[in-house]
């Protein structure tokens, strides 16, 4: 590093205040020149740039590990060449005076003879007043960069107006107003400060500050006590009371600690609420306070360092930067004094406050009520949906008895010709008998033994006129369907009887043929009767043209494999091999009248029967309509114990 | 029921022999009570299930006539018969009787030469009158049928020759003419046209022309 050797960049030590302009004039000179050779040099030769942070105090202060964090978070990645961060140490307070201090530059120039750094950081008030008295030494000529150093102390040297770092003002005012804010209540405010010189010099600000700010409340200052006695007092304190402190180096013994460590002691004893201006307090039991990051300080520090040796022309003062300062609060005090969530501003900084549910789970929670709701929502939608089914299946079954009904009414009304007829043979041959009765009465010839024929053949007549009615009355009436065993065979007898005057109205022959004994099936009887009904109709239908000796319609009943066959046959011109599958469709029809419904709905009632129902044609060799049901499992069990 | 009759609905148009009644009807009932009915009124009747059951039992010669009923399964229907009776020749007068009011099969049975068409229930007075009717019309066809015979009777007792003058007369020649033409004289075929009229019962000249008019209408 000989390049920079001979460049000297001395702070004035000076506090005099005339005649500071023109030394500063003289100093931004030889600033720039640093700065030029610094970066004319160091680019060509170093393969790293060295940066020496030189801190006020110990090593494990909190707020020294804290700042160097921040440095060490903005140096990563540095560009073109990586930045070795070198700490030291001046372990003030416990350390100090002019002895002390040279021997400090002896070993800071003996350490870093090899790796001269390129820059220096002064951290916090001691170690900037250090290098600034002692002008530059150990490294002269080597930028500074300040950090955490307050206002006052900057304003006691004549600094060249690029000289820049971030200054610090530690919030006294601010954090004991806020403090005072959340305890209207409070009496008494209790102002707890040390015995180094640093400590003094917080004591005398404090003492400056705080009568305006106290109003009424009785104020104490606590300045100067050994720890152990402090801690006392402050455990007997009542909750009427307001703690207020910096912390402390030094205690009324002369024993040296600092103030992350003191604040410790002093929370912990406190039976009143203790506040104060650094974020390093926040965790060892304060309330909180208005109170700068150190580590944010660090960062910033550490931002300018880059643009310093990245060779950019800092424009004082705006690179100045002044640390900004944040309410911090400790969540656990907030809720131990009962201060209001409300009273917090929303700019605040909460620590130790647990999330919530919602804030720890947000997604687990949402996507769970998701989850919940969705199926909830399905289980509903399912729920609605099964009574909206059962609904429409009420309905559908009241639609299918309806059309069932309807449909054997129009079978009834195709039938009446035939119906008539047969009323009408009954009542001719009743009449005819009751005229023949007549002429016999008239007559004086004996005539007993007639007349009892004849009237045994007028009950006779009356009865089959009255069974006619009742066959037609048990067709047509309305009725929710049943399900009884029946006799399928009978059934299907009765119908042909049923169906006779119509096939003799038609001159078609009736070919019936049923298998017997026959057992059991269960259904609805009349619904039985009238698909069969409606097959015949059709089969009658289809042989109306045929030549009379061909006019057959066959219906043959068989039992096969548990299930009863029943088949319509005829032996007119069949069905159209495209329409074989279709004729069951509603409103299909292949003739000219006709709704097309008779056969869907004889589908509907077999298959409610669990049955089936089937069409066959060949090319004129006529129709087979066949449709089988189960044999009743009652009526198998019965078979089964009495065989 | 083989009684006097005791009322007078068939009486005054039944002549000497009782008429017999025909009734083709499936429904036994109905059969059983009409033919009661026309027993009480005094006629013979007899029954039968089809018009085979009909056909097959022998028909005795005697007044009658057929009570059918129009729609009859199995077998011929009763129109079918009708024709087949009407083409043997066999006249028997048929009144039809239908469950239905079928008006196209009424139509063709009036026009198949029917006396009535009764629809059931039949009302006893409108089947009496039909049947009176029926058996007038088979009285009449009877009596003709009666004289046919009577003259074909007489015709076959006429000799070659006389037979010859009569074919003549009924072509409507004059005696002259068939002297003529059978080459014999005019006062020969006066002889055999006197024979002939005291052979076929004929009185008059005129009585002849008629006789012979009506032969020539018989053979066209």
């Amino acid at each position: 590093m000989d390049c920079v050797d001979g460049v000297f960049t001395i702070f004035a030590a000076s506090s005099m205040h005339a005649g500071v302009r023109a030394r500063a004039t003289a100093w931004m000179f030889v600033a720039v020149a640093t700065l030029w050779a610094t970066s004319t040099c160091t680019v060509v030769a170093s393969p790293a740039r060295n940066v020496l942070v030189l801190f006020s105090n110990s090593r494990l202060v909190p707020g020294n590990v804290e700042v160097d964090r921040g440095l060490r978070d903005a140096f990563r990645d540095a560009q073109p060449l990586p930045i070795h961060l070198f700490s030291e140490f001046l372990d003030s307070p416990e350390f100090g005076g002019e002895a002390h201090e040279q021997a400090v530059i002896a070993y800071l120039r003996a350490k870093y003879a090899g790796r001269a750094p390129d820059i220096m950081v002064a951290f916090s008030d001691a170690s900037f007043e250090f290098l600034a008295r002692h002008r530059g030494a150990p490294f002269p000529g080597v930028p500074l960069v300040y950090a955490s150093v307050s206002p006052t102390v900057l304003q006691r040297y004549a600094l060249p107006k690029d000289v820049v770092g971030v200054s610090v003002e530690y919030d006294f005012g601010g954090t004991i107003e806020q403090a005072l804010r959340w305890h209207p209540n409070a009496q008494r405010l209790v102002i707890v400060t040390g015995t180094s010189s640093r400590d003094r010099g917080w004591e005398a600000r404090l003492r400056r500050e705080v009568p305006s700010l106290a109003g009424t409340r009785r104020v104490e200052f606590w300045a100067g006590l050994p720890t152990a006695a402090l801690v006392q007092q402050l455990a007997d304190l009542d909750a009427h009371t307001v703690v207020f402190t910096p912390g402390y180096y030094a205690d009324g013994s002369g024993a040296m600690s600092s103030p992350g460590e003191t604040i410790k002691h002093i929370a912990r004893a406190s039976a009143a609420p203790v506040y104060g201006p650094l974020d390093t307090f926040i965790g060892t039991g304060v309330v909180g306070g208005r109170m700068p990051s150190f580590e944010g300080i660090g960062r910033q520090a550490g931002r300018i360092v880059k643009q310093i040796l990245a060779g950019e022309q800092t424009a004082a003062p705006a690179t100045v930067a002044v640390a900004p300062i944040a309410l911090h609060v400790d969540w656990r005090q907030v809720q131990r004094f009962g201060i209001k969530e409300a009273d917090i501003p929303a700019d605040a900084v909460i620590h130790y406050r647990a999330p919530t549910f919602w804030e720890q789970y947000r997604l687990v929670a949402i996507i769970a009520t998701s989850l919940i709701l969705l199926q909830a929502g399905l289980i509903a939608a399912l729920l609605l949906e099964r009574r909206r089914r059962q609904t429409a299946e009420v309905a559908a079954q009241k639609h299918r008895i309806e059309l069932a009904h309807a449909s054997r009414l129009a079978v009834a009304g195709e039938l009446t010709a035939s119906i008539a007829h047969e009323i009408n043979q009954p009542l001719g041959a009743m009449q005819a008998s009751a005229d023949a009765a007549d002429l016999l009465l008239q007559s004086d010839v004996e005539c007993r033994s007639d007349l009892r024929r004849i009237v045994t053949r007028i009950r006779r007549d009356s009865v089959r006129a009255s069974d006619v009615i009742s066959r037609l009355r048990s067709l047509l009436a309305r009725h929710a369907p049943e399900r009884h065993p029946f006799d399928l065979g009978v059934a299907i007898d009765e119908v042909a009887t049923m169906m006779s005057a119509e096939a003799r109205r038609r001159s078609v022959a009736l070919d019936v043929r049923i298998d017997s004994p026959l057992p059991p099936v269960a259904g609805d009887r009349t619904q039985i009767q009238q698909v069969l009904i409606n097959l015949v109709l059709n089969a009658m239908d289809a042989v109306a043209d045929l030549e009379t000796d061909r006019r057959v319609v066959e219906i043959a009943v068989e039992r096969l494999d548990g299930r009863i066959h029943v088949a319509v046959r005829d032996r007119g011109k069949g069905i159209a091999p495209q329409d074989v599958t279709k004729v069951f469709d509603s409103f299909y029809s292949t003739k000219s009248s006709g709704m097309g419904l008779g056969l869907s709905i004889a589908r509907t009632i077999v298959e409610a029967h669990e049955g089936r129902i089937f069409a066959e044609s060949a090319v004129d060799a006529g129709a087979t309509f066949w449709f089988d049901l189960p044999v009743s499992p009652d009526a198998a069990v019965a078979q089964l114990s009495t065989s | 029921m083989t009684r006097e009759r005791s009322l007078p609905p068939g009486e005054a148009a039944t002549p000497s022999a009782r008429a017999l009644i025909h009734v083709v009807d499936d429904d036994e009932s109905l059969r059983s009570s009409l033919l009661d009915l026309l027993r009480a009124a005094g006629y013979d009747a007899q029954g039968y299930g089809s018009t085979g059951e009909f056909l097959l039992k022998p028909i005795p010669d005697r007044p009658g006539c057929l009570l059918l009923d129009i729609r009859l399964p199995g077998g011929p229907s009763g129109l079918e018969l009708q024709a087949a009776l009407t083409d043997r020749g066999f006249a028997l007068p048929t009144i039809f009787v239908t469950g239905y009011a079928d008006v196209p099969a009424s139509v063709r049975a009036m026009k198949a030469g029917a006396v009535d068409f009764l629809e059931k229930p039949v009302v006893r007075e409108h089947l009496f009158e039909a049947v009176e009717r029926a058996l007038e019309r088979d009285a009449t066809t009877r009596a003709a049928r009666a004289d046919a015979q009577r003259h074909d009777a007489r015709l076959a007792s006429l000799t070659a020759r006389e037979r010859e003058v009569f074919d003549r007369i009924v072509a409507g020649r004059r005696n002259k003419d068939i002297a003529a033409e059978l080459g014999i004289s005019l006062r020969t075929v006066k002889a055999y046209r006197s024979q002939l009229m005291d052979k076929l019962g004929v009185g008059s000249a005129a009585e002849l022309g008629r006789l012979a008019g009506a032969y020539r209408a018989a053979q066209d």
